[in-house]
């Protein structure tokens, strides 16, 4: 499997067919797939709520606003969150 | 027992098909009697197993909608539409609609056959989240040849249409020992469809495909030679396409983690009502009594009923299971293969080298590789029109 470096200018948003959504049972977020469900956990979960268009670079600025954290740190945290959803076709980076 | 909660919910809206595979895993004693139009319903005779079943009518799309919601309440996050053929029902769309506003997602399980543009239309309209479409082979005449119908060319069409309507697609092809060796085209198809995802997905030996299995399993050397090929297309085509391998069981050592454990996420309901642990048990484990969803309400079977909890969790195992460290990995394999091979669906599933039983599926992997000349003859699926099917007679040849 290749491992992708996500640049500050991708875009990434749920592949097509993949649905994010909260699990009433649990109250967790859940993605579903084709045969597939996956339970997130909370960062997973924010990260992919911002999935809508904006770049990584955008998301990170928000998250880290919202959570008043660091910047870098928080940005290592996401490009590894959504590269592995990347290798699982989970997510697209336009 | 504390019942787990379910993840996802066959829903087998129907047992009619216009194809006749000889690997189905419907039952093969199928149910006969009143089909799509909601007859008056008899209570089940639970009695007899020697009388052919009454195969009530199929459940109306009321009957449907409720089973969606209730299995939705029960924690249900998937819902998969099967039969036989699902298109075969005309209110699929209307049921896919429902699964939708009831949170689920939806994917329909289906041969292509009966997807015109309208149809198409309206299940993208009912937001289907995604379409699984089976293949028989890569190219038409064995495809047709195996299908016994003429089906190849209207599935290459119904792909195309899928596509058109920007619905995520799933190819399924269905591997045995007659097209094992088409492997590579198989894949080259998935690549002109434009496929997500496909399984390369070997015949189990249930239903039709148990009574066909002479016909059926491949042998070895085909088996080795198609792991590498799918190996390599996974590899080559990682950025492209998701590709699924199964291997045919009967050539493992160790069996599969069938439904990751009775009664813990999958449910099944089938045309008439049953709830069923697992979709071939109906046929697999005759003296099981399945409750039906008109009688019970699916939370009280998934939970209280015997049918699912007789094998859920661990304490039902035998030896050697019942020791083994294997045992929350594997959960003893697969109870239909447990009692189509030994007749008893609680023991080791025999594909387990552990289990005394072992010796069954060796004898048959062996008579089959020593072969010179392989049986082509198989039977095909019977469609459940026919009103008189004689269960004791079909069961008898199905055992060997």
């Amino acid at each position: 499997m290749h491992t992708t470096t996500i640049s500050d200018a991708a875009q990434p948003r749920l592949a097509k067919g993949v649905r994010l959504q909260n699990d009433s049972a649990t109250g967790k977020s859940v993605l579903l797939f084709p045969e597939g469900i996956i339970e997130l956990n909370e960062t997973a979960h924010e990260i992919l709520a911002r999935c809508d268009g904006r770049t990584l670079k955008e998301i990170v600025r928000v998250l880290a606003e919202e959570y008043d954290s660091d910047v870098a740190a928080l940005a290592a945290d996401v490009r590894e969150t959504l590269a592995d959803l990347h290798q699982r076709k989970l997510i697209e980076l336009t | 027992m504390i019942a787990p909660r379910p993840y996802a919910l066959l829903a087998e809206i129907t047992y009619r098909c216009p194809l006749h595979c000889p690997y189905c895993s419907n039952p093969v004693a199928v149910l006969s009697g009143d089909l799509e139009g909601g007859a008056p319903v008899t209570p089940r005779d639970t009695g007899s197993q020697e009388l052919a079943p009454p195969y009530k009518a199929e459940l109306t799309t009321h009957e449907w909608k409720r089973v969606i919601h209730e299995a939705a309440a029960l924690g249900v996050l998937q819902i998969g539409f099967s039969g036989g053929e699902p298109l075969a029902r005309r209110d699929l769309a209307e049921l896919v609609r429902a699964a939708r506003e009831a949170k689920l997602y939806t994917n329909l399980i289906t041969s292509g056959i009966g997807l015109d543009d309208d149809r198409v239309r309206a299940l993208r309209d009912a937001n289907l989240d995604s379409v699984q479409l089976s293949f028989q082979s890569n190219d038409a005449d064995l495809a047709d040849e195996i299908a016994g119908a003429i089906a190849h060319q209207r599935k290459l069409d119904a792909a195309a249409k899928i596509r058109a309507a920007g619905i995520p697609l799933s190819l399924n092809f269905v591997i045995h020992r007659r097209n094992i060796d088409r492997l590579p085209k198989m894949i080259e198809l998935s690549e002109t469809l434009g496929a997500e995802r496909v399984e390369l997905a070997n015949v189990q030996f249930y239903g039709w495909a148990f009574l066909n299995r002479a016909a059926l399993l491949p042998t070895r050397e085909q088996v080795v030679r198609a792991r590498e090929i799918a190996i390599a297309a996974k590899e080559r085509l990682a950025d492209k396409i998701d590709i699924f391998y199964v291997l045919p069981d009967y050539y493992e050592t160790r069996p599969k983690p069938c439904l990751n454990g009775w009664g813990q996420r999958y449910l099944t309901v089938n045309p008439i009502g049953d709830v069923l642990p697992c979709p071939t048990a109906s046929s697999a484990i005759p003296d099981l009594r399945f409750e039906n969803v008109r009688e019970r309400a699916l939370d009280w079977i998934w939970r209280e009923s015997e049918s699912f909890n007789c094998f859920r969790g661990t304490e039902w195992m035998p030896e050697p299971c019942r020791s083994c460290p294997q045992k929350e990995i594997d959960f003893g394999g697969c109870r239909c293969q447990a009692a189509l091979l030994t007749g008893n669906a609680a023991n080791t599933d025999p594909v387990c080298t552990l289990s005394p039983n072992r010796a069954r599926v060796d004898a048959v992997l062996r008579d089959l590789n020593s072969a010179s000349d392989h049986g082509r003859h198989w039977t095909y699926r019977i469609n459940p029109t026919v009103t008189s099917l004689d269960r004791s007679i079909v069961t008898a040849s199905v055992r060997e």
